[in-house]
């Protein structure tokens, strides 16, 4: 199945829990798959991401789930988002590291954290966001901006004085 | 404060700009210390952000999602055939619902007539579609050795939902799929690769009339089967070995779909 890790990722970031992004990953194939012939153009992924995207928005709007709760500090039963680091005397201090990455994206507003995951982690151009997220590229731009800055400030308020901090 | 320029330096560092601007905005960068540390803070937070592998979906949750979509592929098939050959002749169209049953009691009749010499035309017409396929961007409309792609897309396109599989260990490699019309039907063109050869697999309705196993015409083979409801012909200038390989091949995979 074409895009079905970027969807799974993608689908992470919006829902609280890894089960909650299996299931909005399964509705968003199943209603991508019915409306596969509507598909124009070669922007398959962003498609799919828009797609994703809007079976996320109507679960919520059902009331259904809840909306992100950022991951607990310590990885508690749920298996954690980021594998093994590159050897065990770095896997500490780099998963320390991910794990607080991860809980500042997860504290970013949803309208900043989709653009910054969208771009960083997926690699899509500003036009395929902006198609994901049917956003004017203008938006997509400023959202961008200021989704890096809101990171940037958390993570250096968090990481004063810190040897590994980024400055 | 922000420096004016900060969203184009962030479109540069994004590798948005087009070369006019981009030539600006680093003019601009050498000008403006703002400016820099920005560039520098985008690509740490950049740095950071990617640090990870990136995570996968489970297999459960692929192999979950494969089940269902193939679920619905054979879900919005078609349930029942109706036979190209019973269509009636123009001056009975529009005839009353009354009408229809001795109509189609007037076909069948008929039908029982033409049975033996009917296959034929049919046979020329899979030639006809195999060796159209054969001609420049002509061959798939759909290219992809996912049957996950593949499969959807028919279901989208074709009146049926044919067995797909990428068979590359065996030999046969998925190549694509096409929509053709012949038979009254959207039928499914499914192309496989072997060796040099191409493998057409067309699919659609069986309508009662029985093709002949395995004929050759024009130097291509022919090999049909049916398979529940729905009539496979391969076609190719393969040899009948490697035809009849594809055939069981799909075979199988079309009882073990039946099976789940």
């Amino acid at each position: 199945m074409p895009h079905l890790d970027a969807a799974y990722r993608f689908a992470r970031w919006l829902a609280g829990s890894p089960a909650e992004a299996d299931d909005l990953v399964q509705d968003a194939f199943l209603r991508a798959f019915r409306a596969f012939d509507t598909l124009r153009g070669t922007e398959v992924k962003a498609w799919l991401f828009a797609i994703v995207r809007n079976c996320h928005a109507s679960t919520l709007r059902q009331g259904m789930r809840r909306s992100f709760v950022p991951l607990p500090d310590e990885a508690a039963g749920e298996p954690a988002l980021v594998g093994a680091g590159p050897g065990p005397e770095q896997d500490s201090i780099a998963g320390d590291e991910q794990r607080r990455l991860e809980r500042l994206i997860g504290s970013l507003a949803p309208e900043h954290r989709e653009v910054l995951v969208l771009r960083e982690m997926e690699d899509l151009s500003y036009r395929e966001i902006a198609a994901a997220t049917q956003l004017p590229i203008g938006t997509v731009m400023s959202r961008l901006a200021r989704a890096r800055a809101a990171l940037r400030t958390q993570w250096l308020g968090e990481s004063a004085g810190e040897p590994h901090a980024m400055r | 404060m922000q420096c004016a320029e900060a969203l184009r330096v962030q479109a540069l560092f994004d590798g948005e700009l087009e070369a006019l601007s981009a030539v600006e905005v680093e003019r601009h960068l050498e000008h403006c210390p703002e400016c820099r540390v920005l560039t520098e803070e985008l690509a740490r937070t950049r740095a950071l952000l990617r640090a990870a592998p990136p995570e996968r979906a489970a297999p459960a949750l692929r192999r979950r999602i494969g089940r269902l979509l193939d679920a619905e592929a054979a879900a919005r098939a078609p349930r029942r055939a109706r036979p190209a050959a019973w269509r009636l002749p123009p001056f009975w169209q529009g005839a009353g619902a009354g009408a229809a049953l001795s109509a189609a009691c007037a076909a069948a009749v008929a039908w029982l007539l033409l049975a033996p010499a009917a296959t034929e035309p049919v046979l020329g017409e899979l030639v006809g579609a195999h060796v159209r396929s054969l001609m420049p961007a002509h061959l798939t409309d759909v290219i992809s050795t996912d049957r996950h792609t593949v499969k959807p897309w028919f279901a989208g396109h074709a009146d049926v939902s044919p067995a797909v599989a990428d068979f590359a260990p065996q030999g046969y490699k998925l190549v694509g799929g096409r929509a053709d019309y012949f038979n009254g039907q959207r039928a499914a063109a499914t192309v496989y690769q072997h060796g040099a050869h191409i493998i057409n697999v067309f699919t659609f309705r069986a309508d009662g009339r029985a093709l002949p196993a395995l004929r050759s015409r024009d130097g291509y083979h022919i090999a049909c089967w049916t398979a529940a409801d729905l009539q496979y012909c391969a076609v190719s200038d393969a040899g009948w070995d490697e035809l009849q390989q594809l055939g069981r091949l799909l075979r199988e995979l079309s009882s073990a779909d039946a099976r789940d």
